[in-house]
């Protein structure tokens, strides 16, 4: 017993010092772009798009090169299922109202569905993600990339004068430093994660998958906290575009970029159940929103009983 | 007859906000409107996102004070647009105090459930105000 509670505690000390050390690698990474000369635009697209899936990223991602594929596999695939019908559930609730924009639904929410189509049919056909299909999934994230970036450049037209003054700071020792410290951060971080996870695993009697399903609510605190306060604010494009900007990247990236150095086997649970169970959500959440562009308190109570159907179904039935 | 007047806005039911307040207007009158950036996150937000949602609810404010600055284009009135960041109750009280303004107009009638899970800001200004205050029922 004395040895779960030290793991819990180290668990949630290595996900606050992941999320932090995240921050802290984006914003140093920011800053050198700028140095660069590299468009601000470009760097705050990229920035928020990854600074809130690192650490789904980074589990994903050391869980995979270290023998726990399963881990993070589920992990990649809960979060996704946890980002729609937890957290935009859960702020849906709260702030009563969450509005969204056609043309936003259309790229991001036809983007979100294609990912996780595009992924299941790859495991559903191959059964793991290979060389060609991480190839497959970066190469997709590339172009959304490169959307996402046009269309900020054509809105923001008006406050480019603004970015081309900002461009070329200098470049400092201490921002290289934090970079590397946050990067140092992230990994150490995530190794510390995905070992209390593996060993709470085998303490529990649970499978892999499921404790990386289980991982992805710790994960996935930046996202939380992002899209409820951002619901609670009314800025409701950011908080729908947090969710399906995360989605896209978890798989894409967060699995994408792993297969590239190992072949990732993955359970049929997942594949029969996890995945299809994700593509079943993002339908439900476009068919929701696409019903007047807004989701509603009731709808976010449909969301999160979705969601407790799923885990209850996950953890007492499989 | 009020000679000063704070009006607050989300930017939610201004039609009926502008409505009520023209009704307490009898004169001249030095009509300050004030939208509150709100820039408090939880502790886990990523600094990126914080900065973004501040710049776009600057935005959003700067939009909003300038529809109110159209609904009180009228002879006799003053209209100054006021943004400031922090806790949207504290600064209204703190604005209202240093301006010395006569009566704050706000909105309020949110829902049961909403009041509990949002908070109300207009029940913690009337409780510290300085002066009068008219709540206009917004809720439909």
């Amino acid at each position: 017993m004395f040895e779960v509670i030290i793991l819990i505690i180290a668990l949630i000390i290595s996900l606050i010092i992941v999320i932090k050390a995240a921050d802290v690698f984006v914003d140093s990474i920011v800053e050198i772009g700028l140095a660069l000369g590299i468009s601000e635009i470009i760097l705050g697209v990229t920035a928020a798009a990854v600074g809130t899936s690192l650490p789904e990223f980074g589990s994903a991602m050391i869980a995979i090169l270290t023998g726990s594929p399963d881990v993070g596999v589920g992990c990649a695939i809960g979060a996704n299922i946890w980002n729609i019908a937890g957290i935009l559930g859960i702020s849906a609730i709260f702030a009563g109202l969450i509005t969204t924009r056609r043309q936003e639904v259309r790229r991001d929410g036809l983007m979100a569905i294609l990912t996780t189509l595009t992924i299941t049919a790859a495991l559903f056909f191959i059964g793991e993600i290979s060389f060609v299909v991480g190839v497959v999934l970066i190469i997709m994230y590339a172009l959304y990339l490169w959307v996402l970036i046009r269309a900020q450049k054509s809105s923001k037209e008006s406050e480019m004068k603004y970015y081309e003054d900002e461009k070329k700071r200098n470049l400092g020792k201490k921002t290289i430093l934090m970079a590397v410290m946050g990067l140092v951060g992230l990994a150490i971080g995530c190794r510390a994660i995905v070992y209390c996870t593996v060993e709470l695993s085998i303490m529990a009697s649970i499978p892999e998958v499921l404790a990386g399903i289980l991982l992805a609510f710790g994960t996935t605190a930046p996202e939380f906290f992002t899209v409820l306060t951002s619901a609670k604010k009314g800025l409701n494009s950011l908080a729908i575009g947090t969710v399906f900007g995360s989605n896209i990247f978890n798989i894409l990236i967060g699995l994408g970029i792993p297969s590239l150095f190992t072949v990732i086997p993955v359970e049929p649970i997942t594949i029969y159940f996890d995945a299809p169970v994700m593509v079943f959500i993002t339908l439900l959440l476009l068919f929701l929103i696409k019903r007047g562009m807004k989701l509603t308190r009731v709808e976010g109570v449909i969301l999160v009983a979705s969601y407790i159907v799923y885990i209850v179904t996950r953890l007492y039935f499989f | 007859m009020y000679d000063k007047i704070l009006l607050t806005t989300m930017g939610e039911y201004m039609d009926e906000i502008i409505e009520h307040t023209l009704n307490l207007i009898q004169g001249d009158v030095e009509l300050i409107c004030i939208y509150v950036v709100e820039t408090s996150v939880p502790f886990l937000t990523p600094k990126k996102v914080k900065e973004m949602m501040i710049d776009e609810l600057k935005a959003k404010g700067k939009e909003i004070l300038e529809d109110m600055a159209k609904g009180f284009d009228k002879p006799g009135i003053t209209f100054r647009g006021l943004m400031v960041e922090g806790n949207p109750a504290d600064e209204i009280v703190k604005t209202a105090t240093n301006e010395d303004v006569d009566v704050i107009v706000m909105g309020t009638g949110k829902s049961i459930v909403d009041k509990h899970l949002l908070g109300s800001v207009s029940e913690k200004v009337v409780h510290s105000a300085p002066c009068t205050i008219l709540l206009v029922r917004t809720a439909s």
